[in-house]
C-alpha cells in the first residue's frame, strides 16, 4: 500500500493564529482515513490546502506523488472533493446540477446517462430529480453533492464534514456509500467532528489546534488511553463535576446522561470511597469501563492546552 | 472543453430565465425607461410663458409682440402693470422670460437707428431659457429685417440639423440604448460571479478540471448576450412606438456594440473582483452607472459642463458608446466617421478587460 495522500510538515497560520501547525499524515491507497476533531481544530484548512485552495507557509503536499502546489492540474481529474458548505447551484434542479458537472468533468452522451443512473443508484435521489437542489433535505443535498463530486469517477475523494447537519439515518446512509466506494478502490479522507463515525474508518487521524494528536486504527486507538475510567450513574450537575474535579488524582468528565471518571493506572477507586459517598456517589452508582474514542480523544486534548 | 463552455453557458441562462426578478429586470427595464424618458423627459420647449412690458404702445411694437406668438413657442402676456411685478411673476412660475419694449422703439426703428429691446429669462430652468433666447433671437431677426431696406450686414441662420423638430424622445432612445447595455452587463456580471464566491460553487469549480479562461468566457458570454438582447428591445421599442428614425445601419450598431460590451464586463468582472457580497457588487455596479450617466451626455451635453468636468468625461467609455449610438442613428454616420470613438472603446477594452481578467485569474489560481 503507497502512500496516495502524503502530507509532509505542513504549516498554515492566519494573522497569529496556527490553523495547521507542522502536520504530516499520510493515507493509503483505498483506505478511509477519518479526521477528526472539534470546531476550529483546522481540519477545514487542511482540506482545502488539499485542494491547492490556500498556500501552505511550509511543508509540501503530494496526491499519488503529484505536487499539490506545483502540478495541481494534473491532480485535478482525479479529484473529488465536497466543501464543508453546500456549494452546489441551489436555483438548478438535481438532474441540473449533474448535467453540469457532467459538462464541466467532460462526461457526455452515453457515458453520462450510464453514469447517472450509477450515481442516482446509490443516492436514491431519482424521484427528486426535478427539484431544486435548495428544496432537498440536509440528507439530500449532501447525497448531491457527493454525487456530483463522484461524477468523473475520481481515485481520490476529499469529503469536508460531509454529515454535519444530517440526520442520522442519513448519516448511516451515506457512510454505507462511502464503504462501497472504498471497495471499488477509492481512497478517502473524511473529516468529522462525531467519534461514532470515525468506527466505521479504516484508520482515524485526531487533529487539535492544528496539531496532530495520534493516528491509529479505531479500534485500537482507546489503548492509548491512560489510567482507569469508570462510569458515574448519576446527573452531571455543573456543582458535582467542579466538587470531583477538586479531588487531586481524580478527573470527571460529563458522559451523555452520566459521568466519565478517570484516575491513575496505580491509583485505586477505593482510596477515594469515602469522598465520594459524601457526594452522594455510592458504589452501586460506579463501575469500571472500557474506554471509547472519545475518552481518549479527550484526554489527548487536554495534555496539548 | 467545448462541452464545459457550453454547459457553463447554458446553466447560467437557467439561472437568469428561472428568476422572476432578473427576467422581469432585464425584460420590463427597457420598455420602462424607454416609456419613462419617451413621455416624462421632455426637453423640447414650447409655450413659454412671456410677459410682454410695452411702453411704447406702437403698431410696430404690436408687430413684434405678434410675431412672438407664432410657431406656438410663446405664449405673449400682454401686461400692462408696473414693471416691478416681473420679479414676482417670475417667482410664482406664471412668466419664464419678459420682454421690455422702451418708448422709443418705433421712433428709433424709423429713423433706422437700433433700438434696444430687453430680454430678461428665469435661469432656474436653464435648459429652456438657452432654446427661448434663441427663439427669441431669430424671430427679432426677422422682424428688424423687415424695416431696413438693406439687409442687415450680419445674417444669422438657425437650422438644426438631423433632428429639425428637436423631439427629444429621438434624441434619449440612443442615449437609453448606451445606459441599458451598460447598466446590465455591469451589474449581471458583477452579480453572478459574486454569487459563485458566495454560494462557494466557485471554489468548487477551481478543484475541477475547468480551465481559468473557459470559466471566464462561460461566466461573460451569457451577459454579452443578454445586453445585446437589451438593445434590440429598445430599439424595437423605440422605434415602432415613438418612430425614431434609424437612418445608419443597424449592423454596423450591432457590431460596434460588441467591441463596445468588452468594456462593461471588465468592469463589471473588476468589481466581481474586490467585493465578496451581491450587495457589494451591486452598489457597486449603481454608483459606477450614475456616474457613466451623468457624464456620458445623455441628459446634458457634455460641451456644457466645466472644462474640468469635460475632461473627466473622456475616462468614461459609456460616452464614445453614446455618441457612436446617436452618430448612427440619427447620422447615418459610418465607421470612416467614427475611427476615433472606435479607436478609444478598442484601447479601454482591452486595457480595462486584461487587468480585470489577470486580477480574476490570479484570485482563482
Amino acid at each position: 500500500m503507497s502512500n496516495f495522500i502524503d502530507i509532509q510538515e505542513i504549516s498554515r497560520s492566519y494573522s497569529d493564529i496556527k490553523a495547521v501547525d507542522n502536520f504530516s499524515l499520510s493515507v493509503s491507497s483505498g483506505e478511509i482515513m477519518a479526521l477528526v476533531g472539534p470546531d476550529g481544530a483546522g481540519k477545514t484548512t487542511l482540506m482545502r490546502a488539499l485542494c491547492n485552495l490556500i498556500a501552505l507557509d511550509q511543508g509540501k503536499i503530494t496526491i499519488d506523488g503529484l505536487s499539490v502546489e506545483k502540478e495541481f492540474e494534473q491532480i485535478k481529474p482525479m479529484l473529488g472533493y465536497m466543501p464543508q458548505q453546500f456549494s452546489l447551484y441551489p436555483d438548478l434542479s438535481v438532474q441540473e446540477n449533474l448535467e453540469f458537472y457532467a459538462g464541466i468533468f467532460d462526461v457526455t452522451g452515453s457515458a453520462f446517462e450510464k453514469r447517472a443512473e450509477e450515481l442516482y443508484g446509490f443516492s436514491n435521489l431519482k424521484p427528486f430529480r426535478k427539484r431544486r437542489a435548495l428544496d432537498l433535505s440536509g440528507g439530500m443535498k449532501q447525497k448531491l453533492a457527493l454525487s456530483c463530486a463522484l461524477m468523473h469517477d475520481p481515485k481520490v475523494l476529499l469529503l469536508d464534514e460531509p454529515t454535519t447537519g444530517v440526520d442520522p439515518l442519513s448519516r448511516r446512509q451515506f457512510w454505507e456509500i462511502l464503504l462501497n466506494l472504498k471497495k471499488a478502490g477509492v481512497t478517502i479522507l473524511v473529516s468529522t467532528p462525531n467519534m461514532d463515525e470515525v468506527a466505521r474508518a479504516d484508520r482515524a487521524c485526531f487533529i487539535f489546534k492544528g496539531k496532530k494528536l495520534t493516528e491509529g486504527k479505531p479500534d485500537e486507538l482507546p489503548n492509548l488511553f491512560e489510567g482507569q475510567l469508570f462510569y458515574l450513574d448519576t446527573e452531571p450537575t455543573s456543582s458535582i463535576v467542579r466538587e470531583l474535579n477538586s479531588i487531586k488524582g481524580l478527573t470527571a468528565r460529563r458522559f451523555g446522561a452520566g459521568m466519565h471518571l478517570c484516575l491513575g493506572q496505580d491509583d485505586s477507586i477505593e482510596a477515594y470511597s469515602a469522598r465520594l459517598e459524601k457526594l452522594a456517589l455510592p458504589k452501586s452508582q460506579i463501575r469500571p469501563i472500557k474506554p471509547g474514542l472519545e475518552d481518549c480523544f479527550i484526554q489527548l486534548m487536554e495534555r496539548q492546552l | 472543453m467545448r462541452q464545459a463552455l457550453f454547459g457553463l453557458i447554458r446553466k447560467e441562462f437557467i439561472q437568469v430565465f428561472r428568476d422572476r426578478n432578473m427576467l422581469r429586470l432585464i425584460f420590463l427595464m427597457p420598455i420602462i425607461q424607454l416609456l419613462l424618458f419617451g413621455y416624462v423627459v421632455n426637453i423640447d420647449v414650447k409655450d413659454i410663458d412671456l410677459d410682454v412690458y410695452d411702453f411704447d404702445r406702437s403698431s410696430e411694437s404690436r408687430e413684434l409682440v405678434q410675431a412672438t406668438s407664432a410657431n406656438n413657442y410663446f405664449t405673449p402676456h400682454d401686461t400692462v402693470i408696473a414693471l416691478r411685478n416681473l420679479e414676482d411673476n417670475f417667482q410664482n412660475s406664471s412668466s419664464d422670460m419678459a420682454i421690455i419694449i422702451p418708448h422709443d422703439f418705433s421712433e428709433k426703428l424709423m429713423r433706422k437707428e437700433s433700438p434696444t429691446i430687453a430680454l430678461i429669462s428665469d435661469g432656474s430652468n436653464a435648459n429652456s431659457t438657452a432654446i427661448g433666447t434663441g427663439y427669441m433671437a431669430q424671430i427679432v431677426q426677422s422682424f428688424t429685417k423687415g424695416y431696413y431696406w438693406v439687409e442687415p450686414p450680419l445674417k444669422i441662420r438657425f437650422d438644426v440639423l438631423y433632428n429639425p423638430e428637436a423631439e427629444s424622445v429621438y434624441y434619449m432612445v440612443p442615449g437609453i440604448v448606451a445606459t441599458l447595455l451598460t447598466m446590465i452587463t455591469v451589474m449581471l456580471t458583477s452579480m453572478a460571479i459574486v454569487r459563485e464566491r458566495e454560494v462557494g460553487t466557485l471554489e468548487q469549480l477551481l478543484v475541477t478540471p475547468i480551465k481559468g479562461r473557459v470559466l471566464l468566457i462561460g461566466k461573460l458570454i451569457p451577459f454579452a448576450i443578454l445586453g445585446l438582447l437589451e438593445i434590440v428591445i429598445a430599439l424595437t421599442a423605440g422605434v415602432l412606438w415613438f418612430q425614431v428614425p434609424f437612418v445608419g445601419s443597424p449592423i454596423l450598431l450591432f457590431a460596434l456594440a460588441g467591441l463596445y460590451l468588452i468594456t462593461p464586463l471588465g468592469i463589471g468582472l473588476f468589481f466581481s473582483n474586490v467585493t465578496s457580497t451581491q450587495q457589494q457588487a451591486m452598489f457597486f455596479a449603481w454608483f459606477f452607472s450614475v456616474f457613466a450617466i451623468l457624464t456620458s451626455g445623455f441628459f446634458t451635453p457634455i460641451s456644457n459642463m466645466p472644462m474640468w468636468m469635460q475632461y473627466i468625461t473622456y475616462l468614461n467609455p459609456m460616452r464614445y458608446f453614446m455618441e457612436i449610438v446617436r452618430a448612427i442613428m440619427m447620422k447615418g454616420a459610418t465607421l470612416p466617421d467614427l475611427t476615433f470613438q472606435v479607436g478609444v472603446l478598442i484601447f479601454y477594452g482591452i486595457s480595462i478587460f486584461s487587468l480585470s481578467a489577470l486580477r480574476f485569474s490570479k484570485r482563482t489560481a
